[in-house]
Order: C-alpha cells, then sequence, then structure tokens
C-alpha cells in the first residue's frame, strides 16, 4: 500500500464515498427518529385514551368492601347467625419483599410460630401478588394497636376491621345452618357468582353448608368498593370518599325454626346419638330440627385444626352426619301406621282378629312378636296399641308389598322434601318394582320380605323429617303436607307447606289410625303411657313407640341386654302429636342405638320437646289457663311428671314395650 | 475574527483560537439535553436535588469541562493514540474475562481499588478510534473490497465477541452496529453489506434459540408478546407504554406523572427516564426533545463531512453513531418497540459512565471540529 492521502483523487475517492454513505446513514437516523415521532404519535395521541384509563386503573383502585354478610333468624327474630367485629392481620406479597422476613418481624407482635409462619408462607405461594392473606384473625386491641402504630415501618402489612361470622347459639342449628369458611380454589369459577373478585377477599366467607350453603348469594349482599390512589407496591396513598360505592348487606333469612325448642330438644338428647324434628301439623312449619350430637360452628369460620377436624370425623356417634335429614334408619313399629292405613285401603277388616301367641313359625324360621308371651287374639287397634307384631306380619303378607308402598309414599317415606337446603337422604321404600330394579342380587319379591316390611324393617328406612311429616300428616288428617324450614328470604315469604293435595285415604281410616295412636299414649296398656303424659290438663299428646334392629338376633342373643355394645343396639324411635283433640304440633325422635322399646329413651324426650312446644303456642296456653272441666269419671291414674321432677329419666318401672 | 485571520501560520494551534472554534451550539443542545434530564429526576424525585438530578448535573458539569479540555487536543494525538486506546480496552476486556467482579450473573465490571467501571465502555470509543485510524491508512479500493478487511472485521468481532460472552448483549451490539457504521461509511462494497444483512437476518433466530442466555430469551419473547405477562417481566414495556401513552398531547404536568411519581414505572430515573419525560410533558415535550436530539445528530454529522482528514470523518462520523444508536434503542426500548435492554438515553438517564463515554464522544467530535482543517499526515499506512 502506497501513501494515500497524497493522492488527491484517492483522498476524494473516499470523501466522495464517506459523503455518499453518510448522507445515507444520515437518512437512517432520521428515519429512525421519525419513526420514534410516529411511535410517539400512535401511543399519546391516537392511543392516549386507552392508556389514560390503564394508567387511571393503575393509579385508582377500588379497594373491594365486602358486604356484611346477612343475618339468619328463627321465627321469632330471634337471631342464630351474625357477625361481630374482628381485627385482623393483613400481609400482601409482591416483587420487592417477600413474606418470610415480614413474618419474623411480626411474630415480635404477634403469637406466630414456626408451624404456623410455614403454613402462611405455603398459602403465600398460592396466592397470587396484591392478594393480601389473612395473618391473624381475632386480635386483641393492643396488639392491634401495637400493629398500626408500626405501620411505616413495615411495608405490606395493614392491620384492619373486619366481619367474622358468628353462631350465638353455637352447636344447637350446627346442621340446619351449616357455616361459612375460606374460600377454596375449587369454589373459584371462571364465571357465574364465584367469578367475583370479592371472593379473594382475606375476610370473605363462603357458605359451606345448609343454609348457608343453599342461600349463599342471598346472604352475600353486594360488594361494595372504595375508591383509593396507590403506588405500584399498593400502599394506599389517598382515598376518595367521592368515588366510594357502598356495600349492601346480604338478605335476611328467617327459618322456621324455633329457637327454645331447637336448644332444649339439643338440650335432652344428652349424650344420645339422633334426631328430633318437630312439625307444625297445620302449616307444615319445621320448629325443630337437632341433629345429636352437634358441633360448634363457630371453630369451623375460625378454621379447624387437623386434629380438631379428625377428632369429630371419627367419634364414632358422628357429629358431623345431620342425622335428621342424611342420616336413615329403619323405621321399626313407627311404620305400623302406614301398614296399618295400606291394609285398610287394601280391604282387611279392622275388627279382624289374629291371634298372637308370641311367635310365628313361616318361610322356614321363627318371627318373633316382641312380647314372647303374646299378645292373644288382636284387631287392629290393639294391634297398634300394643305394637304386635305378629298382627303386621300377617296383614302385610296379605296384602303384598305394593299397597305398602303406595300408602308409604303417600306419608312422605322415600320422598326428598323442598325444605331450601340440600343433603336428605330419602332413604328406601321398597316394593315388588323397587327390588327388581334395584337388588341385583336377588330381584325377586320374597313373602318373608313383606312380613319384615310390615313392621318396620328390612326394605324399609327413613330419616327424622320423613317421620315427622309422616307424623304431621297422620295428625292434620287431610293433606299431604309439606314441610317448610324457610321462612322468608329478604321479606319475601316462602310457600307455605299446607298448599297440598289431600291424602289418598279416607276420612275413617285416618281417624281409625289416630284414634289408635292416641290409645298408645293414653290407654294405660298403651306402650308408652308412662312417658306420654305431658302435664298440661286436657292437653294430650298421641304417640307410635318403635325399635329398630340393626342387627338379625334371630333369638341368638338377649335383645334387651344393657351389656351389648353402644354400635350394635337396636334404634329406639318415637313419633307423636299433640293435642289429640286438634293436633297442633308432630314431633319425631330417633336415638340412634338407644336400645330395645321406643318408650325407654325417645318418648320421654318427645314429651319433653312437645311440652316446650306447646308452653309456647298463645292459642295452647290459653287452654291451659283455663280452668278444667270437672272430671266425670276417674279411669284414669293421676297425670303428672315423675316424682323426682325429672321428666327426663324413663320411668323406673317402665316396661319394655316397643 | 476573520478567515484571513485564521490564515495566519500557527493561529490555528493558539489556545484562544481553539477555543473560539468549538461548536458552541451543539454544547448548548448538549446541555439543554442534561437539563431536561435533571428535571425529570428532580420531578420523580418528588420534587428534590437530591438523589439524582443535583447529581446528574454536577456529573455533566464535570463531563463538559472535560469535553472541552478533550476538544483542544490535536487530532494527531487522537491519531496517535487510537490503537493504543483500543489496544487497553481489549486488554482490559480480557481482564475482565478473568478477574473481573460478577455481578448479578455478569461480569461487567472491573475494580482497580477506588473504583470500578466497564471496560466495554472504554471500548464504545476505543473501537471507533482503531477503526478510523486503520481506515485513514488505506485505499477507497481497499476498503471497498480487499483482504486488508479481515483487520477491521477482526477489530469488530474481538471486543464484540468478549462483551458478549460477559454477558452484555445490548453493549455487544452496540460496538457491533458502531464498527460496522464505520465499515460502511469508509465504502464498504455493497454486495458485502447485502451479504452480510441477509446473513445476519438469517442467524437472529439461531441465536435466539440456541445461544442466548435464559434470561435474554425470556426478554426477547417478553418483548413479542408483552401483555402475556403483565406482572412478570412484560410489567416494564406494559408500564412504559401505559406512561408514554397516558401523557396524551400536552403530558399530565410537571411533577404530576401518576405512573413514575407513584413507581409504577420502573427505573424511571435511569433507562425510562424518557417516559417520565413524556408522561408530564406530553407528545410536544417528546417531540422538543427528540428534535434536539435530531439537531445535534446532524451537526455531528455535518461536523464530520466538513473534516479534511480522513481519521477525522471517521472518528466524528462514528460517535455520532454510536450516539444515535444510544438514542434510537433506548427510545424503541421505551415504547415497547425493541425488547428491553440496559442501554440507557444518552445525558437524559442518570448514571455516571454513561455520561463519561458519551461525553468523550462529543470531546472527539469538538475536537474533530476544532481540528477540521488539519491534515493527519503522521500515518503513513494502516498500522504505523
Amino acid at each position: 500500500m502506497s501513501e494515500p492521502s497524497i493522492f488527491f483523487s484517492e483522498v476524494n475517492e473516499r470523501q466522495g464515498a464517506f459523503h455518499r454513505r453518510s448522507f445515507l446513514l444520515g437518512g437512517f437516523a432520521g428515519a429512525g427518529l421519525l419513526a420514534l415521532g410516529g411511535r410517539l404519535a400512535h401511543l399519546q395521541l391516537l392511543e392516549a385514551q386507552r392508556y389514560e384509563k390503564l394508567s387511571a386503573s393503575n393509579q385508582f383502585n377500588f379497594r373491594l368492601v365486602p358486604p356484611p354478610r346477612g343475618l339468619i333468624v328463627d321465627r321469632n327474630g330471634e337471631v342464630l347467625a351474625t357477625n361481630r367485629p374482628n381485627f385482623r392481620l393483613l400481609v400482601v406479597k409482591d416483587g420487592e419483599h417477600e413474606p418470610g422476613p415480614t413474618l419474623k418481624t411480626l411474630a415480635h407482635f404477634v403469637p406466630l410460630d414456626e408451624a404456623r409462619q410455614a403454613r402462611l408462607l405455603r398459602e403465600f405461594e398460592r396466592t397470587p401478588n396484591r392478594v393480601p392473606v389473612s395473618v391473624m384473625e381475632d386480635m386483641t386491641w393492643e396488639q392491634f394497636s401495637a400493629i398500626n402504630i408500626r405501620a411505616p415501618e413495615l411495608p405490606n402489612v395493614t392491620a384492619d376491621m373486619g366481619e367474622v361470622r358468628v353462631y350465638p347459639h353455637g352447636g344447637a342449628f350446627a346442621h340446619v345452618i351449616g357455616y361459612v369458611a375460606k374460600v377454596n380454589r375449587e369454589d373459584l369459577t371462571e364465571t357465574g357468582p364465584n367469578s367475583e373478585p370479592i371472593l379473594l377477599h382475606p375476610g370473605f366467607r363462603i357458605g359451606r353448608q345448609g343454609v348457608e350453603r343453599a342461600f349463599d348469594l342471598d346472604l352475600r349482599g353486594r360488594t361494595g368498593a372504595r375508591k383509593v390512589e396507590v403506588d405500584a407496591r399498593g400502599r394506599e396513598v389517598r382515598s376518595d370518599p367521592g368515588g366510594d360505592i357502598p356495600a349492601v348487606p346480604g338478605k335476611t333469612v328467617e327459618l322456621t325454626l324455633d329457637v327454645d325448642i331447637q336448644k332444649r330438644a339439643l338440650e335432652v338428647m344428652d349424650d344420645e346419638s339422633g334426631a328430633i324434628v318437630v312439625m307444625d301439623c297445620r302449616s307444615g312449619d319445621l320448629l325443630c330440627m337437632v341433629s345429636a350430637p352437634s358441633f360448634d360452628a363457630n371453630r369451623f369460620v375460625r378454621g379447624l385444626s387437623v386434629a380438631e377436624y379428625r377428632a369429630l370425623a371419627d367419634y364414632e356417634r358422628r357429629p358431623l352426619l345431620d342425622k335428621a335429614m342424611s342420616g336413615t334408619y329403619p323405621p321399626g313399629s313407627t311404620f305400623k301406621m302406614t301398614t296399618a292405613l295400606a291394609a285398610l285401603g287394601a280391604g282387611v277388616n279392622p275388627d279382624e282378629r289374629i291371634n298372637c301367641p308370641g311367635g310365628w313359625r313361616f318361610g322356614g324360621r321363627t318371627w318373633r312378636c316382641w312380647r314372647h308371651s303374646g299378645h292373644g287374639p288382636q284387631n287392629m287397634h290393639e294391634a297398634i296399641k300394643n305394637s304386635c307384631d305378629i298382627y303386621f306380619y300377617h296383614v302385610a303378607l296379605r296384602i303384598g308389598p305394593d299397597h305398602i308402598a303406595r300408602a308409604a309414599k303417600a306419608l312422605g317415606f322415600g320422598l326428598a322434601f323442598d325444605i331450601g337446603i340440600p343433603g336428605q337422604r330419602t332413604g328406601v321404600v321398597g316394593s315388588t318394582e323397587w327390588k327388581r330394579t334395584r337388588v341385583k342380587r336377588d330381584p325377586k319379591w320374597h313373602p318373608g320380605d313383606s312380613v319384615s316390611y310390615g313392621i318396620g324393617q328390612g326394605y324399609i328406612t327413613a330419616n327424622g323429617l320423613q317421620l315427622a311429616v309422616m307424623t304431621a300428616r297422620l295428625a292434620n288428617g287431610r293433606k299431604q303436607l309439606n314441610p317448610r324450614l324457610i321462612k322468608s328470604v329478604g321479606g319475601v315469604e316462602m310457600p307455605p307447606g299446607d298448599k297440598a293435595p289431600n291424602l289418598p285415604f279416607s276420612q275413617e281410616h285416618l281417624d281409625y289410625v289416630r284414634a289408635a295412636m292416641v290409645a298408645v299414649a293414653n290407654d294405660t296398656r298403651g306402650t308408652a303411657f308412662r312417658q306420654s303424659q305431658l302435664g298440661l290438663g286436657d292437653v294430650l299428646m298421641a304417640g307410635k313407640t318403635g325399635t329398630a334392629q340393626v342387627r338379625s338376633f334371630d333369638g341368638v342373643a338377649d335383645r334387651d341386654s344393657r351389656s351389648v355394645r353402644w354400635g350394635l343396639k337396636d334404634h329406639n324411635l318415637y313419633v307423636a302429636f299433640a293435642p289429640i283433640d286438634k293436633p297442633r304440633y308432630a314431633i319425631s325422635v330417633i336415638i340412634q342405638h338407644g336400645g330395645l322399646g321406643g318408650a325407654t329413651a325417645a318418648a320421654p324426650r318427645a314429651r319433653e320437646v312437645m311440652r316446650v312446644a306447646l308452653l309456647k303456642d298463645p292459642e295452647i296456653r290459653a287452654r291451659i289457663t283455663q280452668p278444667l272441666p270437672l272430671p266425670d269419671v276417674s279411669d284414669l291414674p293421676p297425670v303428672g311428671m315423675a316424682p323426682d321432677g325429672s321428666v327426663l329419666a324413663p320411668s323406673p318401672d317402665g316396661g319394655d314395650p316397643v | 475574527m476573520t478567515m484571513s485571520a485564521l490564515r495566519r501560520p500557527g493561529e490555528r494551534d493558539r489556545l484562544v483560537v481553539k477555543f473560539t472554534q468549538i461548536d458552541w451550539t451543539m454544547a448548548f443542545a448538549l446541555c439543554l439535553l442534561a437539563g431536561v434530564g435533571s428535571l425529570m429526576m428532580f420531578s420523580v424525585a418528588g420534587s428534590s436535588w437530591e438523589p439524582w438530578a443535583g447529581q446528574h448535573l454536577f456529573r455533566f458539569g464535570v463531563c463538559f469541562v472535560l469535553m472541552i479540555a478533550l476538544a483542544m487536543f490535536d487530532l494527531r494525538v487522537w491519531f496517535a493514540l487510537a490503537y493504543p486506546i483500543y489496544g487497553i480496552g481489549l486488554a482490559l476486556l480480557l481482564a475482565v474475562e478473568f478477574v473481573g467482579d460478577t455481578r448479578m450473573g455478569a461480569t461487567r465490571w472491573l475494580d482497580i481499588g477506588f473504583m470500578s467501571f466497564q471496560p466495554s465502555e472504554v471500548m464504545k470509543v476505543g473501537i471507533v478510534l482503531a477503526l478510523a485510524r486503520f481506515y485513514h491508512g488505506i485505499s477507497a479500493d481497499d476498503a471497498r473490497l480487499s483482504w486488508w478487511l479481515l483487520v477491521p472485521a477482526a477489530m469488530i468481532a474481538a471486543p464484540v465477541l468478549l462483551v458478549a460472552h460477559q454477558p452484555d448483549l445490548g453493549t455487544a451490539m452496540l460496538i457491533a452496529m458502531t464498527g460496522a457504521a464505520v465499515v460502511v461509511l469508509a465504502g464498504l462494497s455493497w454486495k458485502v453489506i447485502g451479504a452480510a444483512v441477509i446473513s445476519f437476518a438469517a442467524a437472529v433466530p439461531i441465536m435466539v434459540l440456541f445461544v442466548m442466555h435464559e434470561y435474554q430469551r425470556k426478554r426477547v419473547m417478553t418483548f413479542l408478546n408483552p401483555e402475556n405477562d403483565p406482572s412478570g417481566s412484560g410489567y416494564h414495556i406494559l408500564q412504559s407504554k401505559i406512561a408514554l401513552g397516558s401523557g396524551g398531547l400536552f403530558g399530565k404536568g410537571y411533577g404530576l406523572g401518576s405512573q413514575s411519581q407513584l413507581n409504577f414505572l420502573p427505573e424511571k430515573h435511569t433507562d425510562f427516564i424518557f417516559a417520565t419525560l413524556a408522561e408530564e410533558f406530553g407528545f410536544l415535550g417528546c417531540a422538543l426533545v427528540l428534535a434536539l436530539f435530531a439537531a445535534l445528530i446532524f451537526m455531528a454529522m455535518r461536523t464530520a463531512s466538513l473534516a479534511h482528514s480522513h481519521f477525522g470523518r471517521l472518528a466524528a462520523a462514528g460517535v455520532t453513531a454510536t450516539f444515535t444508536l444510544y438514542v434510537l434503542i433506548n427510545g424503541a426500548m421505551v415504547m415497547g418497540l425493541a425488547p428491553v435492554v440496559g442501554v440507557p438515553m444518552p445525558l437524559l438517564s442518570y448514571g455516571g459512565t454513561v455520561m463519561l463515554t458519551v461525553m468523550i464522544g462529543w470531546g472527539l467530535v469538538q475536537s474533530v471540529r476544532v481540528h477540521r482543517y488539519s491534515e493527519v499526515t503522521s500515518g503513513k499506512g494502516a498500522f504505523v
């Protein structure tokens, strides 16, 4: 290479090339800057409105305000579920601050042990950024103020006041009302009411069971919002009350239940397992629906520990099961009215006497009456009063299962009623058709099936609600009453239960069966005479006892043995209505594994609950306080409570009636 | 001062005369831009000189004096130091490779006791000087297409590869594009340029898929679809676009930009300061600033074309190319047209190293301007 700068042409050539190319690159630069300008114009002039909106949605945040959850009240306005203030501690996570150290700092002010911190950290992992997580609920005022004073040094921490659900009557309504609990990921849906952002609010609770679940949307109310200006971390800079949207509280749900009856019913259940249902025989309103043992729904609101949950779930008396609706039991002798109505409908003469020698050899086995010594010749009235099994074995065998099934369905067996809350199990009402389609391994209906069917065993099961409905329909004497649990929602009355068709039985037959029930409780030889005396003057109760076997005894074991393990004892049932002249209330009591004889465990409890119900009724009260008409004859022994005043304990000499 | 006075022998070498020959319009434009930067930093700090605005002005002042001082250096000095500066830069890059500080997964810093700095910054000026020095010594034909061109190719490739390995893809690209600009300006054959463009276009997808680091690939993917991940890595671009767009024609007013004031905008005082400006002063403010940049680039290119020496031309044009690339890349990034790469807006963004590099570059341009008539004769060939 020579010395290029010496040659003028060379220099010129290089300079020329440079100038041409510099124009080109300059052009590129200009074009680039123009492109930037064009892009700016596009963003800032054409799309400005769109970005202004986005900017405003960055700057202004609507902080969701959960509406107060609607109240649940009983028929008299007594509050069954309400809300109370709750100081809680919320922490949000963002990209900048890890929640771990924040929790460690907070542990100086509120009790947060290592295990709880670890649980919270897992929860933080599941939660999206900027969605607060509740670190602690129900702080004391001291803790609340300690956190609030230090708020400036604690980024992403807020202590605020929310509301928490509270059930003032503890477990009395746990199964009916259910409870609310934190929202699970499974609760969230893409669309519909469960897609709303309020569900992510840490204070939000969703109805889990019973009324809380069935009327969740009514109880929720409408979410409000507070307009605030926030910075990128989501911290509030200013608030703008003018832009607030007020929250609309949830609707009030009024139940037909009566708090006094309900609470007394749970009390009388004591340690027993079972259900008590009280129903108005005229309107169909349910005044009491108790399942025992119960649980404290308030604990579910706070969130159960695993140990607590296991304790409830593993207890053999199953507190979490609603025995009034979801537990189905053989109705036992309480089914005999149904068999009787079916027999009357099928043309059986009620005056026909069937001899009860205490046992009956049929189909290769001996069918026993509960009274091994036998009742002697029985007509239908006596058979119900004495709860004679032999009579009903014969009648059931004669009329067959389909008559019985028709009568059972008319009285409410095998049905789920529209009472507004989910969870009813219908039980079984056996018939030839049913067995043919449902029992795969033995589809043929055998005569022996009819025999046990007649006394409410075998292919017949019912829940407590169905038994109460049956009793109320019998007591009402005309209508196929439907039960009603929800009286009104947000002030709108729900349809009453007495808008129903008539029962498909003749008045004569119904009167006959009811008279037999009166005899059960008021004839001195009735199976539940002693346990059915209300002590309310001429306000008398009619009923029917029942025992349901949980295992086949077949004459092997002693049914009456008190040494039998709890889980193998018979279920003890009683259905009743009162007063006998103008029936007002019907009751069904199931004592799971209560032992032999409906009168021992179930009837005294039914009597006490019935007394409470009757004494609350102004009509009945007026009747009781009036002077009694002069007694004309004294063929009845004195009526009243046990000498020690206890109404619960079975009478000491209470026999063994079924 | 008249032209005749300047023709007196030795007159041009007098310091006072050199001082008057500085392009003061250009210097004023630089001051204006730095002032705008400081103004925005004052705003985003909540009307406070602390911690950025005052420091920015101070740094600019120091660098401005440095620029004037550098402008006094004769082009021959620049010429003589061209290869040594490039060599030192390369040596420092090699040193970084072996003993550099690793911060945030990238080895870019060299600790020299009282301060640490990025040798890649030295290279931004070094590559321009070395290439200008090289092309000064070869003929137009050789510059068009010859085996000599392997030398500039190697000169560019060495620092680019070293910087890319740190990894600092943004700076590597900047150096590569600056070098390419000088090579093109020096008169590279169009056929070669065409071939290079085509092979580059073909290489990009391969680079993205196989050579890039995971975080780099993520940035590219985020750029292609920022709404996909609005609170993660797409956050920067989205928030920046919101800031720009919501500014509208007139802006939200000084100190009233909600995006920057409430910290929605990331890096609001450094890489994304242009978005802050756009939010508070709107399209009009941005257009004015872009016009100021355009004017600066135009003045610098004019300075380059007025230079008598090929070295001066190429050096000034190379610096201009670097500066232009800074502006275009940062602008495109802020406006959501390019992936988020750590390229600041020169003069506006807060940051000492960049300010120093940029002002040294402008010192070189001013030096070319002051010594535009000087013939650099000491170079007799490409290397000697």
